[in-house]
């Protein structure tokens, strides 16, 4: 087959997903920002009020702060999941039974839905009946206790354990695989000059796996800018929005409020925030690569 | 190679093709004339008395009518009302459905969604003349009639547990100075006063802040506010009402840790006896008659809220809604219409009222309660209601972005927010709705 004829079928494979990347992913994405030029409550008449849903959002104090909880819910993956997921992956390295059994413990909040998670989590957390607040008492640490969910000062960091807690197993599956790949030669070798231990960890091991890292951050970042199942289960953005993340004050804005116009603004203006971030590590990654 | 690539193409198209093509069909049989198709949407699908008698309803009906092929689409209440606004968003609205009065009356009559039923209405007299007063209001919009109200909800209900009162000899408070007593003793030792999970959010708006805001401002004040006419949310009654709320939170009169938890788990801590008091709408009744254990539920009893000192309002009313009716399709016409009328009646006529009432469910329609057959505590609360004015909930009465608005500006409140700050917030939202 020549390079025109290949050429062309791969043209011809690819035209299904894009026709259906289009449709679905696309044209909604500019179908939105449009939207974002009305006042509309979902039906009836829409009202063209040009940027006044943009210049609303820029004065508005909700928006930035579910930003600002979002970027909390990035740095928390970022420093939170991709740390310990590689910690656990050196020390469950081997394939014994005893170390199989426990990747896949840490693996199962993996399978689980994030209603149950979010569910159990509230429970631990539960004012009254919790198990954690329990704890601190069966420990002498009443003076710990707090309102965990509902006390707006804390609710958001409150949320980041069952956020770590849940896919963690993913990012350790990841790492073990890519340690696991690291052919036993170079280890040898390693041995025979004198790096054990540490010494192999820090110059043999990490450095092999570093790709293997930076993926796993991007999809850190990119999961976590996308959180919404989580927290709407476990406090719906409350108490007064304390929690609220990008994707459910579009969502509560759009389906509680009924402002449709103002709802696509704000998913608008996520499209634009992924944008800058995404660009901004893949320019990273790329400056890092090239140098 | 080629003929490979040609032959999975090929696949490929013929599934495309026949894809849409099934779905054109489906559509085509949805237009036929011949039997009468009908599609309803419902919130009945609990296993509580109500839903099963509305769903006995409707089987009752497919059975007398073979010629009509109904089709019903059971959805949770929160569910259907996303599901509205999205089939409506899109122009799919189906045929008949279960709508809620005023905002959402006005709104789909706003976006020309649904037909009035007064024509239908006035040819049975006998069954419009019998609602109680004001019952059609939340359904009337420029002096049409598009539903009529199924039941009614009180949404502010004191449900009590004498045996807790009784333990600490507190009496069960009928003024507001009682009421902040009774609180501080059940404090003292330990019992919760007022169980409330105010997670999802409406649930101290409507529960409690409606009918405190009714007791402080009036119904007149709040019902100008609402419209944005000669009255504003800046106004220093509702600062106050919001001030009332704010010191009940203050006083500690809910658990701490409110926020966290929904009202399930707030009927929980009832349940097991761990607080004297919960607030609810008369849709708990079912709730506590069916789940409570029985030493809870023969301790408990019904009121309303007392009168707030100073107040403008009526002391014997508390907040609630006449309930929801079912919405007729503004697309319909000729058999399909005449089937989803035959329905509606079916529905929300005579019978379907008695069938509402026998399940232990408020009605905004004039029968007598057989006594003999109900629950005692419905009893209690039919007694009640019969001598208590409905007043309007708030989220019945705002626009939705207001709603949400008071419902976040609450959560606030009780974090000890300032009421003025909140005040001047909802009203932002609310005349930014009505574009004042």
């Amino acid at each position: 087959m020549n390079a025109m004829s290949s050429r062309k079928f791969v043209m011809f494979g690819l035209a299904p997903a894009l026709l259906i990347y289009g449709l679905f992913v696309f044209v909604p994405v500019v179908w939105s920002a449009y939207y974002g030029f009305f006042n509309w409550s979902g039906f009836g008449d829409k009202q063209y009020i040009g940027l006044a849903n943009y210049t609303e959002i820029i004065h508005d104090s909700t928006f930035w702060r579910s930003l600002k909880n979002n970027i909390i819910f990035v740095l928390a993956a970022v420093f939170g999941q991709v740390p310990i997921a590689l910690a656990l992956a050196v020390i469950l390295h081997k394939n014994t039974w005893m170390q199989r059994f426990l990747r896949s413990a840490i693996f199962l909040p993996m399978v689980m839905s994030t209603v149950v998670i979010g569910m159990v989590w509230q429970y631990i957390y539960h004012p009254q009946i919790g198990i954690l607040n329990f704890l601190l008492d069966a420990v002498g640490l009443s003076g710990w206790k707090l309102n965990w969910l509902s006390d707006s000062g804390i609710a958001i960091y409150s949320l980041v354990p069952p956020l770590i807690w849940s896919f963690v197993g993913l990012y350790l599956i990841i790492f073990s695989s890519a340690l696991q790949n690291i052919p036993g030669e170079i280890h040898d070798a390693a041995e025979l000059d004198g790096a054990i231990g540490w010494r192999r960890l820090a110059y043999i091991s990490l450095p092999i796996i570093w790709t293997t890292v930076q993926v796993a951050i991007v999809l850190c970042i990119s999961g976590s800018l996308k959180s919404f199942d989580l927290v709407y289960i476990m406090t719906r953005g409350g108490p007064a929005h304390a929690t609220e993340l990008l994707a459910t004050y579009m969502y509560n804005s759009t389906f509680t409020s009924y402002r449709y116009g103002y709802g696509s603004a704000i998913s608008t203006m996520i499209v634009l925030i992924s944008l800058v971030l995404i660009g901004t590590s893949q320019w990273l990654t790329s400056r890092k690569s090239r140098s | 190679m080629k003929k490979i690539t040609a032959l999975t193409l090929s696949i490929i198209l013929l599934i495309l093709l026949s894809g849409c093509g099934g779905e054109e069909n489906a559509q085509g049989a949805g237009t036929a004339d011949d039997p009468v198709k009908l599609t309803v949407w419902h919130n009945w699908t609990g296993q509580d008395a109500k839903s099963i008698a509305m769903r006995k309803l409707l089987d009752d009906f497919r059975t007398a009518h073979s010629e009509i092929e109904l089709e019903d689409e059971p959805l949770p209440t929160d569910g259907l009302k996303t599901r509205l606004r999205t089939a409506a968003a899109a122009d799919e609205m189906p045929d008949l459905f279960v709508m809620w009065p005023d905002a959402m009356t006005k709104e789909f009559v706003k976006g020309d969604l649904i037909q009035p039923i007064n024509e239908f209405l006035d040819s049975k007299p006998e069954w419009k003349n019998n609602f109680i007063p004001n019952a059609l209001d939340g359904y009337t919009v420029n002096e049409q009639i598009y539903s009529v109200p199924m039941n009614l909800a009180p949404s502010s209900l004191l449900f009590y547990n004498q045996a807790i009162f009784d333990q600490y000899k507190v009496k069960v408070p009928e003024t507001w100075e009682e009421l902040m007593k009774a609180i501080d003793t059940f404090n003292q030792n330990k019992v919760i006063p007022i169980a409330l999970g105010n997670k999802a959010n409406w649930v101290a708006q409507s529960t409690i802040f409606s009918t405190i805001g009714d007791r402080v401002t009036g119904t007149d004040w709040f019902l100008k506010a609402a419209e944005q006419n000669g009255a504003s949310f800046t106004d220093p009654q509702f600062v106050q009402a919001l001030t009332v709320m704010q010191d009940l939170g203050k006083a500690n009169a809910f658990q701490s840790g409110f926020d966290s938890i929904d009202e399930t788990q707030m009927m929980q801590l009832y349940f097991q006896g761990k607080s004297a008091m919960v607030i609810n709408g008369g849709w708990a009744l079912a709730n506590l008659v069916n789940n409570a254990p029985a030493e809870v539920l023969d301790q408990t009893h019904v009121t309303i809220l007392p009168p707030v000192p100073g107040g403008k309002g009526e002391a014997q009313s508390t907040a609630g809604v006449v309930g929801t009716g079912m919405g007729l399709n503004k697309k319909l016409e000729g058999k399909q219409k005449e089937a989803a009328l035959q329905l509606l009646y079916a529905l929300s006529g005579p019978e379907g009222q008695q069938a509402t009432l026998d399940s232990s469910t408020l009605v905004s329609y004039k029968l007598e309660l057989d006594k003999s057959k109900a629950h005692p505590l419905f009893v209690e609360l039919y007694d009640l209601i019969q001598k208590t004015k409905i007043s309007p909930v708030y989220d019945s009465k705002l626009s939705s972005a207001a709603v949400e608005v008071t419902n976040n500006g609450l959560q606030e409140l009780m974090m000890g927010g300032n009421p003025q700050d909140i005040a001047a917030k909802i009203q932002s939202a609310q005349a930014g709705a009505l574009g004042k």
